[in-house]
């Protein structure tokens, strides 16, 4: 059996039990919840501070009955990021390569939001379909436009979640096999392959935690738009 | 899971009150069940001691009397040549990638590390900054309050003296205002006196006067007039004479 490089996205199975559900569970094990003393832990401290800064980020520009949403982003958010950030660990799996987990993600969320919008205020939450200020020729085909871009919503979120990751992972290890075919070739310049690897690494590390925080940002776009 | 996390964090968030329904939690706090092992036990300050980043150092301390200073690191170079040598470990791309990363996250904490240990320790020193705060201003505040009454009861000391020079000037008051009456009532009577003696002096002058006039009209009456010509003559002649002298006197 050939092993290629999409193996590393092929949910694993041990003896027949799915993993992808320890995968999921393991960024729960990395947060200490924090304790009834007054003073904590240092890193009790600074997760509290980060989760607590932005969460209160995150609904400034949100109204008060936007902010029973906050719960669920926060949590989100946090989810997303270390998972992210874990799958760029060897030998991990990410869970959020699989367009089925971010699919499940984005789908009922952003039906929440558009739920919400046309039940409480259907007339601004259908306004949104036609900007500002257009001409009136155009109206027709912009209403179009307006409906198709928002039903494409779910689905670019969604995708655009699993192909960034997808899409650096692959890399690393498109990049990592050349400097491991290098090595015993040409050494200098797997050393030059080692270093674009390094720097390769370090967007990853950025692109995983904006990913995720643009996920969470987008959902609370539309969120503002139709509460 | 996660959302306890989040739900507990919530505590400690500035504007918690929004999702102050969402606590699932039962609240056990404050030692009233018997259940509580008051006094709590404190916790560990800083975590345990690691060398090289990752090994506990409870290894080192547990292989010390055995194999020595080198005994942990004899230890793990040999699990890893046994490991890539029997090739249970095979080095592939994951392992440059494991390095890659493995680098980022070694400069990562080394160069970020103190200064987010430093910033966690900023923020439970001002929190607990905040409380001693209160607790410094409520004990200046009492301090304050005993030197105001310390002051107050100095004052008390002296208010005799108070008393005193007040009981004074109500005593000269008095005085003055007796002496004040006392004045006017001789002035009055003064006065009444006074215009008893003008009467009497008047009674007297008149009475002269009258005697005087009646001395006037009895001479003037008595004189008859043959007496009156006899006079005239007289005072001709006296006249004539003495015009003579000073005429002779003038000529001379």
């Amino acid at each position: 059996m050939m092993t290629s490089f999409f193996d590393q996205f092929a949910s694993p199975y041990l003896l027949g039990i799915p993993l992808i559900l320890v995968a999921m569970l393991l960024p729960w094990l990395l947060f200490p919840a924090p304790t009834s003393r007054w003073i904590n832990n240092r890193l009790i401290t600074v997760q509290t501070w980060l989760t607590g800064r932005f969460t209160n980020q995150l609904m400034t520009p949100l109204n008060f009955s936007g902010h029973k949403w906050a719960l669920l982003f926060a949590s989100l958010m946090v989810f997303l990021i270390t998972i992210n950030l874990l799958g760029l660990l060897p030998y991990t799996f990410t869970p959020t390569t699989q367009l089925s987990l971010n699919m499940g993600f984005a789908v009922p969320l952003w039906l929440a939001t558009v739920i919400i919008g046309m039940k409480n205020q259907p007339t601004i939450a259908l306004g949104h379909l036609l900007p500002e200020g257009t001409p009136i020729p155009l109206i027709p085909a912009l209403i179009i436009i307006e409906t198709i871009s928002l039903f494409i919503r779910p689905l670019a979120l969604g995708v655009r979640l699993t192909a960034n990751l997808t899409a650096g992972h692959l890399l690393i290890q498109l990049i990592a096999t050349a400097v491991f075919v290098l090595l015993p070739m040409m050494p200098a310049v797997a050393i030059l392959t080692a270093s674009v690897l390094f720097l390769l690494t370090l967007l990853e590390v950025a692109v995983a935690m904006i990913q995720a925080y643009v996920f969470i940002l987008l959902l609370s776009l539309y969120l503002q738009e139709n509460i | 899971m996660l959302s306890r996390l989040v739900l507990v964090s919530g505590h400690s968030l500035k504007n918690s009150g929004s999702f102050g329904a969402c606590l699932v939690q039962a609240p056990r706090s404050f030692h009233q069940s018997s259940q509580s092992l008051a006094p709590v036990p404190p916790l560990p300050e800083k975590g345990g001691k690691v060398r090289h980043g990752i090994f506990p150092e409870e290894i080192f301390t547990m292989l010390y009397p055995k194999t020595g200073v080198t005994g942990p690191y004899m230890l793990g170079t040999g699990l890893l040549l046994y490991l890539l040598s029997k090739e249970i470990y095979v080095i592939n791309h994951e392992t440059i990638a494991g390095a890659s990363i493995g680098a980022v996250i070694i400069y990562a904490v080394k160069k970020f590390g103190p200064s987010v240990a430093a910033f966690a320790d900023k923020l439970n020193a001002d929190k607990i900054a905040k409380a001693q705060e209160v607790k410094d201003q409520s004990m200046a505040s009492y301090a304050q309050g005993i030197e105001n009454e310390k002051k107050e009861q100095w004052r008390v000391e002296g208010r005799s003296m108070l008393f005193d020079a007040k009981r004074n000037n109500v005593a000269m008051l008095l005085e003055i205002n007796y002496r004040e009456r006392l004045h006017m009532v001789t002035n009055e009577v003064k006065k009444r006196l006074d215009y008893q003696v003008e009467l009497q002096n008047l009674h007297r002058r008149m009475e002269q006067e009258h005697m005087v006039n009646w001395v006037e009209q009895s001479v003037v009456k008595s004189i008859t007039p043959q007496q009156e010509k006899e006079s005239i003559a007289k005072c001709i002649s006296d006249l004539k004479v003495l015009a003579e002298s000073t005429q002779a006197r003038a000529t001379v």
